[in-house]
């Protein structure tokens, strides 16, 4: 039934030790660690700039880091090339979207379950699934260029979902969606984790959808880490509260 | 039972390469049947002009890199096919300094073709892997400095090509029907490599190489896989043409060439195989159609000098007005197809009826 099993389907934690990185000069992470286990969904927020988005970007390859590791379990992954990390079971989506414009929808999701070392056939199925749980079943045939903005998003997601990664880093996945479009992303999201065994991480400013999703928080600050726990907690922090979340969220 | 449903389900959504090799095949029949020797003349081109855009759609139309080094492989595959296919005395007469081990070799035609199609890849797969790390305007440059290297040296390698002067003898293989097999053959590979695994992949880097690269597409491996699949099938257009038109210098397989290939593919679309295989129809025919006309203007001494390059001209403001209205060719990015018979396209088929398709359990009921 499946030729291609993930064979890091027993991987443990994603654990980023003292990751630092700089763009001349600028230190965009300075010594950031976090562990992530399967099962869970950490949400990584904090103002713009404060490194976010370069985090997901040294993790997952696409920039070399200055210091630090990262490891899924007990394997390396520091510095290696995109699609081995991408392998080794770690997925992402991206802050612009980041569709393959001229395939199809199905095309989009099965590739990367084809990449992953999928036949076509299984690869279908697999993809399948992914589009159910998106909720994208009449948009299959469709190229992605033709998607409206807010379907582009759950493509981007099933696509995602099709690697069966072990680990997901969503880079603002709520971002220009509505508040109903908003709802509806984290009623679907909110009980993949756990049915998949995968670990969840979000970036995103939504702090209705980041603090109603997610488990553990991780709040960072001019690539420092500024405060972590539950949801509560955080927000009683006076470091975040000053820096990012404001005395509004303090009450909601 | 159940293999025979999933073949016709698996024809019923690639109508495609028999939509477009059909007609091509009818009029290779009728060409062939009632033709006169030019026409049939015109047709044979068509046919390898086919395998030359249709190898290039192959890599060019997937991984979205320009490549001007493709003729160049076409000429490796020329010289290196007629190698084996000449007789001995055939070789002695135009290859004087021919390598003594070369000299007796006399293969029948298909096998030579064969081996002037693996040269070919071999080239490509040496310096492909290399090539394939670059990406946009500077593997653009470096595909073109690749087309000089390949012409200075066939031009230079007097040994084996008689360098810039022309190398006569070689037999006319190449008739109407091996030229339309080999053709509409190729329709038909380029078509499947775009969904084999491989060429799925390719295509998505195409579109976005970082977001392939974070689904766990080795980019460098299946651009690589691209290039030399379409270098083999450049190098069979080489050993096609070569013994089609029996003599030929290495200035055959240079800018003139890869200028007409190129916009060929372009006017039709480089991104399907139905545009690759529209644009080579259309182009052929044209630049027959506009050579007539310039000869009969010349004969009747309608200008005081002859009118020279009048063909090239048009065919370029050609290029130039699909570049600017329809920057993506005459047929775009999609394929022709029966429009009811693929279940994808239309978007309304709910997923449950999809999965029918394609999971083996629900198969054994049918």
């Amino acid at each position: 039934m499946s030729d291609c099993r993930s064979e890091h389907s027993t991987a443990g934690e994603l654990i980023i030790q003292n990751i630092t990185k700089n763009f001349a000069g600028l230190r965009a992470l300075d010594s950031v660690s976090l562990t992530l286990k399967r099962g869970e969904i950490l949400g990584l927020i904090g103002p713009n700039g404060s490194g976010k988005t370069t985090l997901i970007n040294v993790i997952t390859g696409l920039l070399p880091l200055d210091g630090g590791r990262v490891l899924i379990g007990d394997v390396e992954i520091t510095n290696k090339p995109p699609y081995e990390i991408a392998r080794a079971g770690l997925g992402r989506t991206f802050q612009t979207i980041r569709l393959f414009r001229e395939l199809t929808v199905m095309e989009n999701v099965e590739v990367a379950a084809v990449s992953m070392g999928c036949s076509r056939k299984e690869a279908k199925r697999r993809a399948l699934i992914a589009i159910e749980e998106m909720g994208l079943e009449d948009w299959v045939g469709r190229l992605a260029s033709e998607l409206p903005y807010g379907l582009e998003r759950k493509v981007e997601i099933a696509r995602a979902f099709a690697m069966q990664p072990s680990f997901l880093l969503l880079d603002e996945p709520a971002a220009g969606l509505n508040e109903e479009e908003s709802d509806q992303l984290l009623d679907m999201l909110a009980p993949i984790p756990e049915r998949k065994g995968l670990g969840l991480l979000i970036v995103d400013h939504d702090m209705r959808l980041i603090m109603r999703l997610c488990h553990r928080l991780h709040v960072l600050s001019y690539g420092k880490t500024i405060g972590e726990g539950t949801p509560d907690e955080v927000r009683r922090i006076p470091q975040v509260i000053e820096a990012y979340l404001g005395k509004t969220a303090v009450r909601g | 039972m159940k293999n025979t449903n999933a073949g016709i389900l698996w024809l019923k959504s690639h109508t495609t390469p028999f939509i477009l090799s059909i007609p091509l095949l009818i009029l290779a029949v009728l060409v062939q049947a009632y033709g006169d020797t030019l026409l049939v003349r015109i047709v044979t081109v068509l046919f390898i002009n086919l395998v030359m855009v249709l190898s290039l759609q192959v890599f060019m139309g997937n991984s979205g890199i320009l490549n001007f080094a493709h003729i160049g492989f076409m000429g490796i595959g020329a010289y290196t096919s007629v190698l084996f296919s000449m007789t001995p005395q055939a070789k002695a007469a135009t290859l004087p300094d021919l390598y003594p081990f070369l000299r007796p070799i006399h293969l029948p035609f298909l096998p030579s073709l064969l081996i002037g199609a693996i040269a070919a890849a071999l080239v490509a797969a040496l310096v492909g892997y290399a090539l394939m790390r670059l990406s946009d305007a500077a593997a653009v440059i470096t595909l073109f400095a690749l087309l000089v290297i390949i012409h200075t040296i066939l031009v230079h390698w007097s040994i084996v090509t008689n360098g810039p002067r022309t190398l006569f003898g070689v037999d006319n293989y190449t008739s109407l029907g091996i030229s339309t097999f080999f053709g509409i053959l190729v329709i038909f590979i380029a078509y499947l490599f775009k969904e084999t695994p491989v060429g799925l992949k390719l295509r998505a880097s195409r579109d976005d190489r970082y977001a392939a690269a974070s689904i766990g597409v080795n980019i460098v491996q299946v651009r690589w896989a691209g290039f030399v699949l379409s270098a083999f099938l450049a190098g069979f257009g080489g050993g096609l043409w070569a013994h089609f038109i029996t003599s030929f210098s290495p200035y055959a397989f240079y800018l003139t060439e890869t200028f007409s290939v190129l916009s060929m593919l372009v006017i039709g679309g480089t991104g399907s195989v139905s545009g690759a295989v529209l644009g080579t129809v259309v182009v052929t025919l044209l630049r027959e159609g506009l050579r007539a006309v310039e000869n009969s203007v010349n004969i009747a001494g309608v200008f005081p000098n002859n009118l020279v390059g009048f063909t090239e001209v048009v065919l370029s403001l050609l290029l130039i007005l699909i570049l600017v209205f329809r920057p993506s060719g005459l047929l775009g990015s999609q394929e022709i197809r029966l429009a009811n018979t693929i279940p994808l396209a239309s978007g309304k088929f709910s997923a449950s009826e999809l999965s029918r398709e394609s999971s083996p359990k629900e198969g054994e009921h049918v």
